[in-house]
């Protein structure tokens, strides 16, 4: 995959294939969704027949003929009606209910697989935000919307189109002049349609905004009055609360035009078979009864109607969040040809080059040879290109130019067919804690871990403070649980390598929170697991280095020194240089 | 015709320049403040939704009158004028429609932002008195959906109170026509609201359960991608895709349940009216039989009674909104009931006349004014704790130019005295504004900033970035490396220029050049002001003037880096070798008396 391919944003998907996969969604479910359409049909029926029956009573009060038995069976039959759409609907209602949590977790489950199996360089590079919010509130938008606004659309819908049905079957007519106020629907619909999905897709981005800045004020907020950035905060607040809030007048302006003109739509019809039916009936060709039923259906149309559009504005939101979930499916995962297996643990760099901005190299030609259990330390300047070259080694990216290899096969090949496994592990300064036990943290490298081998890899990086936690191996970490602090996690991680156990370690600023004390048991315990480990140290501390095997200092993408300790301080290069300083000696 | 509409900034409209004091007394008193606070748009709002509502009521009159005067009396003029009225009630529905949803959406807007600007500035004026917890999980949980249904809750104010009034309209109508239809209707609507009501209760239960799930699996899949990196480093995505599938698939049968009684809710809030309806059709056609009523009559009877609908659905969603709002609006007002610790006897505001010495009596540890002191200790906490007292986050006896620093208002020894750690957070926002804590109008001056990002050696990230000082910073800095972050935490603290600064391990993260680079420019940055540094570098350590050597907490000795080197053989040991309390170390750290030239 070359540069140009890079994703730093996630895609959203465009609307073909949001139809196609809220067409799959129904697809997938197919019985519910035919008996859903069923029932609901069913219950439009019966809903029907209240008008059709009421207007037999007055065609026969008008002709005189209605005697109280007639009566009697005609209201017994719109009350059995009544009652049958009642029950009808609930059904429908709970099964479309049920089709929607069904399908809200087929949706919610094949976005986290989406995301744990985006390629690394990719998630490593979209904003962690972007991610976190398409996972969890786009998840929960389209929740809300499958279990509410999509089944409530979906029998209204259904019931719009019995009753124009019904008006047609009661005279063709008056059916004609049901749908004159069609047109107006339709048009002002597209009109909004085409102008709703932004808007709402930007008054969900200011409304994010706001909850961010809610958020980071209240997690930062020592800092806030260590620095008095009170005032900084709530006018940083008020300037987004304004943003959201013309955003959210955009929205109510199109909604303005929208609500107005389809709740007059149905009065126009109304009015047009008041007309037309009236005159029928004083010309004699339409029964009073038509004309009654006719306008009373035309008149029910405002619930449907209603409800429809009170579900729009959900549906739009949660047609952009859907869209956004699905986006991350896009970034698909290409599965290379199997690679072969590497022969042995000598990873070799060879020719390597890369750049993030064209132009802008980070990288230039860099050859290394690193021998299977090496302990090899890489120091130079921030933006030497450390970091990067530690990247490259754990196959997380591919490099422009020339080849990382592990036993003679690339290594990025290797991590994209996942066949890598816990054979080479880089750990940088990035930690984290995940929800659940300690235990869970710890054997979610090496599942089979028992609890005397999770807790020796505790002790090995001298982290005491297990001792002290209220249920031991049990103690629920991460937010709701034992909050870490950030030296705690670190150690946490660290001992997590230690149960995995990789042949090659690749550390970039591993240890950077603990003090040196810590930090500096802490890296020999994970480099002493097995004698034949590599170990990679990315590091600032030159005790790091001075333990090391070999040590590449690294100038502006280049390793310009390379060789054991004592080599290098004879040389009298840069890091003989930095080591007379580092001794104190000015 | 709407207050706020067209009025300027900071008027009547969100957001305020002061959003008021709200009453956290109970969740309804919250509530009640939110609605009062914004009285003229919520009386417009009832307003609207009253006029609104009874104007639904006027088709089933018109359609009456169409019959009975127009087509019944074969009147043509009759039947035009109806049917003309139809039209301009329908267009004046449409327009009541709007104007009550526009007035409502800014009351919901009103109170949503109200109370997010009230919290936000309660939590700014907490500061370091908010407890974490707190902090990290309620407010999480708040802004998901408490906020949004606290605003929902204020519906209630509009189409709540016109529910009411066109109940009340209707019965004037239908008593017009037969008073025993008017009985049966206006016993039998408050009969029917009440027989969901033991519903909403048992939904609001299997509801809560549902939404905490849920909630707990939308945690696990945020907490997931979170530590997406650390998963693609070490492995354990099989173990994770297959926890989230087994909780996301135990939700479904709970989510079933909540769709069980959904269902019957809302299938008898829509349908329950129309059995009623029936009902009265009935009676209404016996009477329309024997004349007692005209067929107009009995048409509008079905139509009132239809469209009671809307007012009666109204009043089951209020009475669905108002619980959930209170549960909300609970979190808000145990966040705004947090208050303080209290403050009268801090008075002081300024510094000391002269720099005096700063004391830790409990560590024995002086600070010498307009020096650069270093703090060393074998233990992180230990020369933590002593910070924390030197800087008046914990009560202490320490002191400030002899001055007990308990004594100072919290605020404005906050100004003299800044402490600042790896933790510190990076707020979002443009660099400029980030480092200089300020916006850019009355922050300080690119020369100031450029300076600071000096002596920080920061300079390198600002050209690395696309558009210089003005490039986002995303939220904790999380678009920089963790050393560049560092390097801008420090880049803040030295622009925020205070008397005395107190700085933790700010070159942890940083690379052995680049430390050595910042360890003597912060130092001549921060010329005749006084400085702490927290550090167990060398690099760093060589260009205190002071260094003070902390062992159980005590301050062991004081020197130079080069005279502590010399006489504490236990300092040596712990700033070049991390070695101090390893047994076996010494023979390890024999080779490095050879390679110091």
């Amino acid at each position: 995959m070359s540069r140009s391919d890079r994703t730093p944003r996630l895609p959203i998907a465009d609307a073909r294939t949001v139809r196609r996969a809220g067409w799959q969604l129904m697809r997938d479910d197919a019985g519910a969704v035919c008996a859903m359409l069923l029932l609901t049909c069913l219950a439009a029926l019966a809903g029907a027949a209240g008008p059709w029956l009421l207007g037999r009573i007055v065609t026969r009060a008008e002709s005189g003929d209605l005697s109280v038995s007639a009566v009697d069976g005609l209201a017994a039959a719109v009350l059995g009606f009544s009652a049958a759409r009642l029950v009808l609907s609930r059904y429908a209602r709970g099964l479309s209910h049920r089709f929607g949590e069904r399908a809200l977790a087929r949706l919610r489950e094949e976005v986290v697989d989406h995301t744990l199996s985006l390629p690394g360089r990719v998630a490593d590079e979209v904003s962690t935000g972007d991610l976190v919010t398409r996972t969890t509130l786009d998840v929960s938008t389209v929740a809300a919307t499958l279990r509410n606004a999509a089944p409530d659309m979906f029998i209204s819908g259904i019931q719009v189109v019995f009753i124009f049905a019904a008006v047609f079957l009661l005279d063709p007519l008056l059916g004609l002049c049901s749908v004159v106020g069609l047109p107006l629907v339709w048009g002002v619909s597209r009109w909004y349609l085409a102008r709703s999905r932004d808007a709402y897709l930007a008054e969900g981005a200011a409304a994010g905004d706001v909850s961010e800045i809610l958020n980071s004020t209240a997690h930062g907020a020592r800092t806030v009055e260590a620095y008095g950035l009170g005032e900084l905060r709530n006018s940083t607040l008020d300037e987004a609360i304004d943003t959201t809030y013309r955003a959210g007048m955009r929205t109510l302006s199109l909604r303005t035009v929208l609500f107005p003109v389809t709740e007059f739509a149905h009065t126009l019809p109304m009015a047009l078979i008041l007309l037309v039916g009236g005159f029928g009936y004083l010309n004699g060709t339409i029964s009073l009864g038509v004309v009654v039923a006719g306008s009373l259906y035309m008149w029910q149309l405002v619930d449907p109607l209603n409800q429809m559009l009170v579900w729009v504005e959900q549906l739009q939101r949660s047609g952009a969040s859907f869209a956004r979930i699905k986006g991350v499916g896009l970034v698909s995962h290409t599965a290379d040809a199997p690679v072969s297996a590497p022969v042995d643990d000598l990873i070799e760099v060879k020719g390597v080059g890369y750049s993030y901005v064209p132009g802008h190299e980070i990288l230039k030609d860099v050859d290394l040879l690193v021998r299977p259990g090496e302990r090899l330390a890489v120091v130079g300047r921030s933006g030497a290109g450390k970091s990067t070259l530690g990247k490259l080694l754990s196959g997380a990216d591919v490099p422009d130019a020339g080849h990382v290899l592990v036993g003679g096969v690339p290594v990025a090949d290797q991590a994209a067919a996942g066949e890598l496994g816990n054979r080479i592990v880089l750990i940088t300064q990035q930690h984290h804690v995940f929800m659940g036990t300690l235990r869970d943290n710890m054997t979610m490298a090496a599942p089979e871990a028992d609890d005397e081998a999770v807790l020796a890899a505790l002790r090995s990086v001298e982290a005491d403070w297990v001792a002290e936690l209220p249920e031991g191996l049990d103690t629920p970490l991460g937010s709701g649980g034992v909050e870490l602090e950030a030296a705690q996690a670190q150690q946490l991680t660290l001992a997590r390598v230690h149960l995995a156990d990789p042949h090659t370690l690749i550390l970039d600023e591993a240890t950077s929170l603990l003090d040196p004390t810590t930090a500096r048991q802490a890296e020999r315990a994970v480099a002493a697991v097995r004698s034949g480990r590599t170990v990679i140290a990315i590091a600032h501390r030159l005790q790091t280095a001075h333990d090391a095997d070999r040590i590449a200092v690294m100038e502006s993408g280049r390793i310009v020194e390379l060789g054991t300790h004592d080599e290098l301080v004879g040389a009298g290069g840069p890091y003989s240089d930095l080591w007379r300083s580092w001794n104190g000696e000015r | 015709m709407i207050p706020g509409s067209d009025l300027p900034e900071g008027a009547r409209r969100v957001p305020y320049e002061s959003p008021g004091l709200p009453d956290h007394r109970s969740p309804l008193r919250f509530l009640w403040w939110l609605t009062t606070s914004q009285y003229r748009r919520v009386l417009l709002g009832a307003l609207w939704g009253s006029t609104w509502m009874c104007a639904l009521m006027l088709p089933p009159y018109l359609l009456s009158k169409t019959i009975d005067e127009g087509l019944k009396a074969r009147d043509t003029g009759m039947l035009l004028l109806w049917i003309g009225a139809v039209v301009v009630t329908g267009a004046g529905t449409a327009i009541l429609g709007i104007l009550r949803h526009r007035t409502m959406t800014r009351i919901r807007v009103d109170a949503a932002y109200r109370t997010v600007q009230v919290v936000t500035r309660h939590v700014t004026r907490l500061g370091s008195a908010l407890p974490r917890q707190v902090s990290a999980g309620e407010l999480t949980h708040l802004q998901v959906g408490d906020i949004g249904r606290i605003a929902q809750t204020l519906t209630i104010t509009g189409p709540g109170v016109g529910a009411v009034i066109a109940y009340a309209a209707t019965a004037v109508l239908l008593v017009r026509i037969s008073a025993v239809i008017a009985v049966v209707v206006l016993l039998g609507v408050p009969a029917l609201a009440l027989t969901v009501g033991p519903l909403l209760g048992k939904l609001h239960g299997a509801e809560s359960r549902y939404r905490e799930d849920q909630g707990a699996l939308t945690s696990l899949a945020g907490d997931m991608v979170a530590g997406l990196s650390v998963l693609n480093g070490i492995g354990g995505k099989p173990l994770f895709a297959g926890r989230y599938r087994e909780r996301s698939r135990a939700l479904v049968p709970l989510g079933y349940r909540v769709a069980a009684i959904t269902s019957w809710v809302q299938a008898l809030t829509a349908c329950l009216p129309m059995v009623f309806l029936a009902v009265v059709t009935w009676i209404s056609a016996r009477m329309a039989a024997s004349g007692a009523i005209t067929v107009g009559e009995l048409v509008a009877v079905y139509g009132y009674v239809a469209a009671l609908l809307v007012p009666v659905s109204s009043l089951i969603e209020g009475a669905d909104d108002l619980p959930r709002g209170l549960v909300s609006a609970r979190r808000v007002v145990d966040i705004l009931a947090l208050a303080p610790a209290p403050e009268e006897h801090r008075t002081r505001l300024d510094p000391p006349a002269a720099p005096g010495l700063l004391r830790d009596p409990v560590s024995g540890l002086v600070v010498a004014p307009g020096k650069v002191t270093a703090l060393v200790g074998a233990r992180p906490d230990e020369p933590r704790a002593v910070v924390d007292r030197l800087a008046g986050y914990t009560d202490s006896e320490a002191s400030w130019g002899d001055l007990k620093l308990s004594d100072w208002d919290r605020t404005a020894l906050r100004r003299h005295i800044l402490l600042t750690d790896n933790e510190a957070y990076m707020f979002p926002g443009p660099l400029r504004s980030v480092v200089s804590g300020s916006t850019g109008s009355t922050g300080r001056c690119d020369e100031d900033i450029r300076r600071a990002l000096h002596a920080a050696a920061a300079e390198d990230i600002i050209d690395a970035l696309p558009d210089g000082l003005d490039t986002r910073l995303e939220n904790q800095a999380r678009n920089v490396s963790g050393g560049q972050r560092q390097r801008l935490q420090l880049t803040r603290a030295l622009l925020a220029d205070p008397a005395v600064l107190l700085l933790v391990e700010p070159t942890s993260a940083l690379d052995a050049h680049t430390e050595a680079t910042v360890a003597a420019r912060v130092a001549a940055h921060r010329h005749g002001r006084t400085t702490l540094v927290v550090s167990t570098s060398p690099l760093v350590l060589g260009q205190a003037d002071e260094v003070a050597y902390l062992v159980n907490g005590k301050v062991q000795a004081t020197g130079t880096h080069g005279e502590l080197l010399a006489d504490q053989p236990g300092y040596a040991a712990l700033v070049f070798r991390g070695s101090a309390g390893i047994p076996g170390e010494a023979a390890v750290a024999q080779p490095l008396e050879g390679q110091s030239r």
